[in-house]
């Protein structure tokens, strides 16, 4: 009979807290991201409105320069409505980000049986989706809230405290719009891309769903007369509760209320759809 | 149940829906290197991924050294596991490989850097380590997955099919390699189909068949304990046909067979021990005996009456 003596130690060093460790995964993740040219390109262009409207800011407090250019003071009603066509904008380019960056996220791991690389350390199915989760996140909050913030703090420095006072609800539908615009978002990115091994087939599901989905609402609306098609319109649902958000007229007769809880169900759904596909085997019958 | 220094199963039973898994498996694997046999669908793996808590059993109870399985914090610091796939992200290099998931495993920078190179210098891929793994031949790929499951170094280490696409040389090494963690003190649990290797290396075996632990122990062990199979045992002398009349003599020699080249005869008997015992007084007697073995005392031969030679093949 062999007798083993342990001759050996494991690591004995320290480790980080447990509740990090999920941003290895977003480092490694958002670090990748931008090996991509087309990828790094399409994200400056995100930012092009965020410079814009921050000049048409800036000009429009700048007396000299709207008195050069014949324009009378405060040419710009910069309220609400300003702030929501920005983030309306903005939200029109996280779409398309998404689409872009959230397939190549869980896919390549499901294709290369690489779960359970992962899952054979300590490390859960929760911390797998939050570091992935992550990387949609802050890539969406530079092009969104962030810089929408940034906006309302020019104008709030130009136009005086009580002006940052009375419209502080702004700020406020900035960030939770552009909140719930992602985890919307990113969830449904990375359904799909849990579902769909194929990289660009996830892509093009995903623009699927957004797109094809508002067309198929707006053919359900003409045909039987109702709003409840926008309950399939992704963008619709959360363009009408940005809207409820930033104080604006109602988009449809679809309410805030309705519209805020089919995203949930949807945000629901693909929380479902990941819970099924993150295992570290899949078993086939 | 008392497993702190082993790995423990008991009565675990695991079902894929209506699919067996496994059933009722209790056995109890001590340090050393145990191989885990059987044919495809035996549930070596889903034994493995029970072990790892990557499943959990339908029924029973599995401890590793004195931890649950569903504790993953602690289990993973005692464990390390090397899929049977080639799990790798795109685009990684062999170091980057190990190095990212030590940081997964909890581990900073600089040790995390220490250990992947220890780890990468132990399977011998130091020079290979800054390529990336989709450059890699299958045997760097086997060895790189190996470095990652021993990087962090744990007391278990849990390999499916690691010697599957290696050459013989790099099969050579990597036996060599299971043989130094087992003589540290570490568990070496392997699934293999090449019955040879498995003979040479193992300390113990566990032969599955559909989801049934069929056999478990030390392979003579097991061997001795199968009384419907005589023992073939080879006997190399110069009078085997004096040795063949005088063994006839003896009821549990089932059956003497006189070697081809006339210098030997292969004997099937129900009890060995007796058996010897008698080939001393024939020894004794005159008769020159060279050499006597055990000629299916091996994991083939396990493999081949326990679960047949049809699937084995």
């Amino acid at each position: 009979m062999a007798v083993y003596k342990r001759s050996y130690k494991g690591y004995a060093g320290a480790y980080t807290p447990e509740w990090s460790r999920f941003r290895v995964l977003t480092r490694y993740a958002s670090r990748g991201l931008f090996k991509s040219k087309f990828l790094t390109g399409f994200f400056v262009i995100c930012l092009f409105p965020f410079l814009v409207t921050a000049l048409l800011i800036y000009l429009n407090h700048n007396g000299t320069v709207l008195a050069m250019l014949k324009f009378g003071k405060n040419v710009i009603n910069i309220d609400n409505a300003f702030f929501s066509r920005y983030l309306q904008t903005q939200i029109g380019f996280a779409f398309l980000l998404t689409a872009f960056v959230g397939p190549g996220l869980i896919s390549p791991d499901l294709g290369n049986n690489a779960l359970v690389l992962y899952f054979c350390r300590p490390f859960s199915r929760t911390e797998y989706v939050a570091g992935k989760l992550l990387v949609l996140v802050k890539l969406l909050s530079y092009i969104t809230w962030v810089p929408g913030l940034i906006l309302f703090a020019i104008e709030s420095s130009l136009s005086g405290w009580s002006w940052m006072i009375s419209n502080l609800y702004i700020a406020v539908a900035i960030v939770l719009s552009s909140l719930m615009m992602i985890a919307v978002l990113s969830l449904l990115a990375l359904a799909l891309s849990a579902w769909v091994k194929w990289k660009p087939v996830a892509g093009a599901l995903v623009l699927g769903v957004l797109f094809l989905g508002t067309g198929f609402g707006a053919a359900v609306n003409g045909i039987m007369r109702t709003s409840e098609g926008f309950l399939f319109s992704i963008p619709t649902l959360i363009e009408i509760v940005t809207h409820a958000l930033f104080r604006q007229a109602p988009l449809t007769d679809l309410s805030p209320l309705q519209a805020f809880v089919a995203l949930l169900l949807i945000a629901g759904g693909c929380l479902y759809l990941l819970s099924r596909k993150i295992k570290a085997y899949e078993v086939v019958r | 149940m008392n497993g702190g220094n082993q790995i423990v199963f008991e009565n675990v039973s695991k079902f894929y829906g209506d699919v067996l898994g496994v059933n009722r498996v209790s056995v109890s694997i001590p340090s050393g290197i145990t191989s885990l046999v059987g044919p495809n669908g035996s549930g070596k793996t889903t034994l493995m991924n029970l072990m790892t808590g990557l499943l959990q059993p339908t029924r029973g109870r599995i401890e590793v050294l004195g931890i649950a399985p569903n504790d993953p914090e602690r289990l993973f610091r005692e464990l390390g596991y090397c899929t049977q796939f080639d799990s790798f992200p795109k685009g990684l290099t062999g170091y980057e490989f190990v190095y990212s998931y030590l940081r997964v495993y909890g581990c900073l920078h600089k040790e995390a850097d220490d250990l992947a190179w220890r780890a990468i210098e132990r399977v011998n891929l130091v020079d290979a380590a800054k390529r990336k793994i989709a450059g890699y031949s299958k045997g760097m790929r086997q060895r790189i997955k190996l470095a990652q499951a021993i990087c962090h170094g744990p007391t278990v280490l849990v390999l499916d099919e690691p010697l599957n696409g290696l050459d013989p040389l790099a099969r050579a090494e990597t036996i060599a390699l299971f043989r130094t963690l087992a003589a540290d003190g570490m568990h070496v649990i392997i699934s293999s189909h090449i019955l040879h290797e498995v003979d040479a290396i193992s300390d113990q075996v566990i032969l599955l068949s559909n989801g049934y632990v069929i056999a478990e122990g030390k392979i003579h062990g097991v061997r001795s304990e199968m009384q419907e199979h005589p023992m073939q045992i080879l006997i190399r002398c110069n009078k085997p046909s004096e040795v063949a009349s005088q063994i006839f003599q003896k009821d549990y020699v089932v059956e003497a067979q006189i070697h081809r080249d006339g210098r030997g005869l292969l004997v099937r008997t129900k009890d060995a021990d007796k058996f010897y015992l008698m080939l001393n007084q024939i020894a004794m007697n005159g008769v020159g005996i060279e050499s006597v073995a055990p000629a299916d005392d091996d994991v083939n031969s396990l493999y081949e009456y326990l679960i047949g030679p049809e699937e084995s093949k």
